[in-house]
């Protein structure tokens, strides 16, 4: 039944970035309310009838015409609505994957929509003709890997609350979601020794093989690389820069850490991080690929994204 | 924000609308609910007020408890029940009162809208007048507006105006669609009998007729009924309105005849022609209708009694329509009953000897019975008798002071006095009561009866003829028939009328006359075509339109109506050829429209890139800069599907100012 209604979902609204609720991708039902006002109104009819008062007759008319037309109202606020997924930003495991879905204003004003995963919804907003709003939603991230966002609700009450207008758009939304970082010592390895030591710990490599030059130092180099003969002649503060070579960089070897793999890949996580944050170069080498060695951004981002999908099916 | 929306803090704006909308739903009700439930209102809205600005909290389980006991208990004190419609409409103003303090959430809020709902709707069965349908309109928009407002989220510092402009909005959207239920929706017999509004002293004819009943009747500009005539409205002096007959007499007081003697309807013959006419008859509390001679009724609930005059199945609680056909011409009762005789004849053993024998010799004058009524109402005629809304009060043989020593009364007097004089004589004779003229409205071709035109007649048997009319009034004071009370009575009448505002009053003055004309006019149409729908009507209005009453068809036909007005408001509210575009289609209307204004229009066939090169000399630098970013942006967004619509909507407004007839004026 579930996998029929998923399918019957699909062929309706169709995974899309940025979609447009069309008349048919927006159904309409009473809501709770709904039903306590046809019961009020039933109550007002029959005192018209038992007291013939044609007053209380116009009253419940007017009131039960008023009710019916609202579905008209509440279906245009929804209908039209244009949702445009924005990329989300990656996240660690154990945070919140923040997506964002952006609601560009219209050609009137749609007051009250809500929208969320499931019942309750978490956010209620005014989408202005002016503006756009930009809604942001929350999911836990317990697993490393893309974390797909399920097929989002978005509804709307207006104008009283009688009917309920609704839909289930797939704005295709996913995030990836990098392993837990988890602080631990690292067997470290030059890459260039073969005779990797069993014992783990090795002295640090920097790359000292090719001395460049001097810069002036800036808050975030080493203070390993200060010279300091430099500075004790009263010429200030100085960094030797090194044009380090291939053989001299960290090497991050999943191969040579001990625990399951995810214990692994989060230790591996957290090195990368720790490596970007001082700015030194790296390598990773996961038992199918080799990254680096390089250091920035890029280089960070391509390692994150290979840790988080190690092992998983390609997208 | 875990919770339902319905258990969520009611807005500052839904609050604020509730609060008016409860004093408009109560106000109407403060003529007939105890008035201290005015001060336990205040009381209760002061409280949530100080609870919103969290300077009070809202009362305990107990305490509440308290106020709804304590309440019911002061409703049991003032209204001496709780059961009755007065006690359940005292009890239900009290609820909806109290509700406030307990008003924590948008679902609370919810009960007080829809029990508004219903107050203003038990406000209908104590007042439906035009004026107070027209009033109840404010409360409902009231209670809508507070119900749109509490759909806000709880923070909405939103405008009260825009909740109220919405709710007007759908109200007018409403009214077409309602219209059709109203007219073609049935009207039900009643499932069961309720209890109705408690009288309060409500003016009209009563069962029984002593000497200064009708004078006081008379004093009232109230409205007894308005008729309503197919044909041309016959005289002034024709319109003799049949309420009751009272043939019972004790020497004081004249009353109807015992139940059950009347049942059945009297013999009488069709003759001449007939006039058709419907009377909407205010509530009388009463079972009787007013007919002239002699009418019948088609209508189910009403019927002949024996003594002619038309009676429904039971009394008059609400405003009342209904149709008659008179037969002024006819011949009633040809032959009378030996009982009927009896009940006709029938005197008081003591009293009124000069009366008596002042008849006797009549009888002896005159053998003929024709020539006896003659006489007697030439005595009335030339004998100096006095009509007058303030006749002296009379002791114990009452007809014989009123005909031979003061002289002066009112109709029920000479109607009195000669019924019995003709019953001494032997002629079978009866007052009958009801009203008598009444002020013809010639643009809406109705009459309009009020209770000071009440008057008593007399009737007397004729073999062979039937029942006769004559009125000893009209020989005494003719301009009272012919003009109307009023005209008769000048001065005395405005004398006695104290209320200043009485429109009535006012009558010699032209424009307000004319003005005053115009809302009876209305009322009128009021009565008749709204508060008069009922199921007659509805069924006379639907086989006027197709013929015969099928609920069937009619059903379909609505459903189908509903179907068609529906969808027509749904292309009113829905506006499709509204729906706007897809946005990057919108930026390039925009930027169209931009181009064109400057006179740098682009041909339909030419793609932006092209258009923009053509321009480009007629452009600045800071244009061209402006042009080609958007250009940029818009073909990213276009057609390699990442580009960034804020973006492109930004290099646009760039466009427009660097292109804005201030920039070039700077320029």
């Amino acid at each position: 039944m579930q996998q029929w209604l998923r399918r019957w979902w699909q062929r309706r609204l169709p995974p899309l970035s940025q979609i447009r609720l069309s008349q048919r991708q927006v159904f309409i039902v009473p809501t709770v309310t709904g039903a306590a006002f046809a019961v009020a109104l039933l109550l007002m009819l029959l005192v018209a009838i038992n007291y013939q008062n044609s007053l209380a007759y116009a009253l419940a008319f007017l009131l039960g015409s008023l009710g019916l037309l609202t579905a008209l109202h509440t279906w245009r606020n929804l209908a039209g609505l244009e949702l445009q997924a924005r990329t989300p930003e990656p996240c660690f495991v154990g945070e919140q994957a923040q997506f964002a879905v952006q609601l560009p204003g219209g050609a009137y004003r749609r007051p009250g929509i809500a929208l969320g995963w499931r019942m309750p919804l978490a956010v209620q907003t005014d989408v202005d003709t002016s503006r756009d709003v930009l809604v942001k939603l929350y999911l836990p991230a317990s697993q490393r890997g893309w974390l797909r966002a399920p097929r989002l609700r978005v509804e709307t009450r207006f104008p009283l609350g009688i009917w309920v207008a609704w839909s289930q758009p797939d704005l295709n939304m996913r995030v990836l979601v990098y392993p837990r970082p988890l602080e631990a010592g690292l067997p470290l390895a030059a890459a260039h020794s073969d005779d990797q030591r069993e014992d783990g710990l090795l002295e640090m490599r920097h790359g000292v093989d090719d001395y460049q030059g001097l810069e002036s130092w800036q808050l975030g180099d080493s203070l390993r690389r200060i010279d300091w003969k430099a500075w004790s002649r009263g010429q200030g503060l100085w960094v030797k820069q090194f044009n380090e070579l291939q053989g001299s960089d960290t090497l991050l070897d999943y191969d040579g850490l001990q625990g399951d793999s995810e214990y692994r890949l989060s230790v591996l996580c957290f090195h990368v991080l720790r490596l970007d944050a001082e700015s030194r170069p790296y390598l990773l080498r996961l038992p199918d690929r080799l990254l680096g060695p390089d250091s920035g951004a890029g280089h960070r981002d391509a390692c994150l994204v290979a840790l988080a999908l190690f092992g998983k099916e390609p997208e | 924000m875990s919770s339902s929306p319905l258990l969520h803090a009611i807005p500052r704006n839904a609050l604020l609308w509730l609060l008016i909308a409860q004093a408009l739903v109560i106000a109407p009700h403060l003529f007939h609910i105890p008035p201290w439930i005015a001060g336990l209102w205040l009381f209760c809205a002061l409280w949530r007020v100080q609870v919103y600005r969290s300077r009070w909290s809202l009362p305990r389980a107990i305490v509440k408890l308290a106020m709804m006991v304590s309440a019911a208990f002061a409703v049991y004190v003032s209204r001496g029940s709780l059961v009755g419609l007065d006690a359940g409409v005292a009890l239900l103003i009290t609820a909806f009162t109290l509700k406030l303090v307990e008003l924590r959430s948008r679902r609370d809020a919810l009960v007080l809208v829809f029990l508004g709902f219903f107050a203003v709707v038990t406000g209908y069965l104590y007042d439906d007048s035009l004026l107070a349908a027209l009033y109840s309109l404010l409360p409902v928009a009231a209670l809508l507006t507070a119900w749109a407002g509490l759909q806000q989220a709880a923070g909405s510092r939103q405008s009260p105006r825009i909740s109220l402009g919405l709710s007007l909005r759908l109200l007018g959207q409403a009214i077409p669609l309602a219209l059709l239920l109203f007219v073609f929706f049935p009207r039900l017999e009643p499932l069961w009998s309720l209890p109705q509004p408690a009288e309060k002293g409500r003016t009209g004819l009563s069962g029984q007729m002593s000497p200064g009943d009708i004078a006081e009747l008379s004093q009232s500009t109230e409205l007894a009924f308005r008729a309503t005539f197919d044909g041309e409205i016959p005289a002034k002096n024709q319109l003799y309105w049949r309420a009751l007959t009272l043939p019972l007499f004790d020497g004081r007081s004249w009353r109807m005849a015992s139940f059950g003697t009347d049942l059945l309807p009297g013999q009488w013959r069709k003759q001449g022609a007939s006039q058709a006419y419907s009377v909407i008859m205010q509530p009388s509390r009463q079972p009787w209708l007013f007919s002239l001679d002699i009418s019948e009724s088609t209508q189910a609930d009403v019927r002949m009694l024996g003594d002619f005059r038309l009676q429904r199945n039971r009394p008059v609680a609400r405003t009342y329509l209904y149709q008659a056909e008179a037969w002024p011409q006819a011949v009633a009762e040809p032959l009378l009953s030996a009982a009927g005789r009896r009940h006709n004849l029938q005197l008081p053993r003591p009293g009124n000897p000069r009366t008596r024998e002042w008849a006797r010799q009549l009888r002896e004058q005159y053998a003929d019975d024709r020539q006896l009524v003659a006489a007697m109402l030439a005595h009335f005629n030339q004998q100096p008798y006095h009509y007058t809304l303030k006749p002296p009060l009379l002791g114990e043989n009452s007809i014989d002071e009123f005909m031979f020593d003061t002289r002066r009364g009112f109709c029920e007097h000479y109607s009195s006095a000669m019924t019995f004089a003709l019953r001494v004589a032997g002629i079978p004779a009866r007052v009958v009561t009801g009203y008598q003229g009444g002020e013809i409205n010639t643009a809406g071709n109705y009459v309009q009866v009020r209770q000071m035109d009440a008057h008593a007649w007399v009737e007397y048997w004729l073999p062979g003829s039937g029942w006769q009319r004559a009125d000893p009034t009209f020989q005494v004071a003719p301009e009272r028939i012919e003009l109307g009370l009023q005209d008769a009575l000048g001065d005395e009448v405005a004398a006695l009328d104290n209320s200043l505002f009485s429109p009535v009053r006012y009558r010699h003055v032209a424009w307000l006359n004319k003005l005053r004309m115009g809302w009876e006019n209305l009322n009128h149409g009021w009565q008749s075509k709204v508060l008069g729908y009922q199921r007659e009507r509805q069924h006379a209005w639907l086989r006027q339109l197709f013929g015969e009453v099928n609920w069937q068809r009619i059903g379909i036909g609505m459903v189908a109506a509903m179907a068609l007005l529906l969808g027509l408001l749904a292309l009113f509210i829905i506006r499709p050829w509204q729906q706007r575009p897809a946005p990057a289609q919108r930026l390039l209307q925009d930027y169209d429209r931009l181009m064109r204004r400057r006179r740098l229009a682009r041909s339909p066939q030419e793609g932006m890139q092209s258009h923009a090169q053509r321009i480009a000399s007629q452009l600045d630098a800071l244009q061209l800069q402006a042009l080609e970013d958007f250009v940029t942006v818009y073909q990213q967004l276009q057609y390699s599907g990442d580009g960034n619509l804020q973006q492109a909507r930004y290099a646009l407004r760039q466009l427009w100012r660097s292109m804005s007839p201030r920039y070039l004026r700077k320029r």
